[in-house]
């Protein structure tokens, strides 16, 4: 399912929707090109989970946690070279557990991540805010929520008109 | 010979104080039956804190420190390694490095059975090794692996021998040994690497002086990939 914001603060407002829908131990898979607004989207999303800290990118740290109404891990893999630092990093415990954890630049390193996750995508859109997304969930354990998320995620399409 | 030992390879944090006349104090926190986050980095400071102080024991007077190196959980092994090198270094005394499923093993040697711990190693996968009871202790007869349950349930089919399950991850996956005739579970007195173990191990270890300098510890992490990270998206984010 696609959306189409035409502003951060929608970016942000389509992560919250998304939040809404995800339970501990989901992961979120981020991917679009430097600018493309992942972290924005994150920010959205943080707040969703009740997240008050300011959230901001991990790039240099590769995981940062927060604390909301489920725990959240900021992941980010743009620094890493092997998948070798994503275990140095305690990735697979990050992941199996009581946290949601959304990974940026995570179709990067698409085989060390679990199978069942929901993939968004994002990409600059023709004016400089504007941002298109692209939301799908892998694997059965998202089929009962597949129908409230897509639905939640069609209102931002409707923008367009 | 007094040694202080540290165990935070698994979901409890585990410290010790004794020597080769067994413990003096014991601090165990947490683990498998806890429902919370296991909270090593909170806990074992305050756990080491208390032993010591409600023991009355003086750290000028701890000769090493033994830690349990893992395999085990990624965080846990960081705080626990890192404590007992700090500790170590501050004490100025040599650090004990002994592999967590030795840990989990030892206190089951006296059975006919091959002794096999396994340890929660999350994304259904498990850190085991197995072990053959011999005169004056276990004798380990495979590597320290990393696999799933039924890579561990496959191995003991083949070799079709008795075989005693304990550890965390025995009892997590407990439905993929199920089916195997001659496996029988230790139970949830055998979930974490024993603490009169890691002294008992050390105590001799320390007077065959196998010990390192703290610097030199490091966690067994047993998750290796050679796999390089497909950057196109990176080069071209670079460019522009």
């Amino acid at each position: 399912v696609k959306a189409r914001t035409r502003s951060a603060e929608r970016t942000r407002a389509l992560g919250g929707a998304i939040a809404a829908w995800l339970r501990p131990g989901d992961v979120v898979v981020l991917a679009g090109d430097l600018g493309s607004g992942k972290t924005t989207f994150v920010q959205g999303l943080a707040a969703g989970l009740g997240v008050t800290e300011p959230v901001v990118s991990p790039t240099f740290t590769i995981v940062r946690e927060y604390e909301g109404r489920v725990p959240l891990a900021h992941v980010d893999v743009y620094r890493l070279d092997r998948v070798q630092e994503l275990h140095d990093a305690g990735f697979e415990e990050l992941v199996d557990g009581e946290r949601i954890t959304v990974v940026e630049w995570g179709d990067a390193v698409q085989r060390a991540l679990p199978a069942e996750h929901l993939a968004v995508d994002l990409e600059s859109g023709a004016a400089p805010d504007e941002r298109l997304v692209e939301v799908h969930t892998q694997g059965p354990g998202w089929s009962d929520r597949l129908r409230a998320i897509e639905a939640a995620v069609a209102r931002f399409g409707e923008e367009d008109d | 010979v007094l040694l202080l030992a540290i165990d935070t390879s698994t979901r409890r944090v585990g410290v010790a104080f004794g020597s080769e006349q067994g413990l003096v104090a014991a601090v165990t926190l947490g683990g498998p039956a806890d429902p919370g986050p296991p909270r090593h980095a909170e806990r074992l400071a305050p756990a080491i804190e208390y032993a010591k102080a409600e023991a009355g024991i003086d750290l000028g007077h701890v000769s090493a420190v033994t830690v349990s190196v893992g395999p085990g959980m990624f965080t846990g092994l960081r705080v626990g390694v890192t404590t007992a090198k700090v500790m170590a270094h501050a004490l100025r005394v040599p650090v004990i490095p002994i592999p967590s499923l030795d840990l989990l093993a030892y206190p089951l040697r006296h059975t006919r059975a091959l002794v096999v711990p396994a340890i929660d190693a999350r994304r259904n996968e498990l850190y085991f090794a197995i072990y053959r009871s011999v005169p004056g202790g276990l004798q380990r007869e495979s590597g320290y692996d990393l696999g799933t349950p039924s890579d561990l349930s496959g191995e003991l089919e083949a070799r079709a021998e008795e075989a005693l399950l304990c550890g965390d991850g025995a009892i997590r996956f407990r439905d993929a040994f199920a089916g195997l005739e001659r496996v029988e579970h230790a139970g949830p007195g055998h979930v974490a690497p024993d603490l009169a173990a890691l002294v008992e191990l050390a105590a001799a270890r320390y007077e065959r002086e196998e010990f390192v300098a703290p610097s030199e510890v490091v966690p067994m992490y047993l998750r290796q990939s050679d796999a390089e990270i497909g950057w196109q998206r990176r080069e071209a984010g670079a460019a522009w």
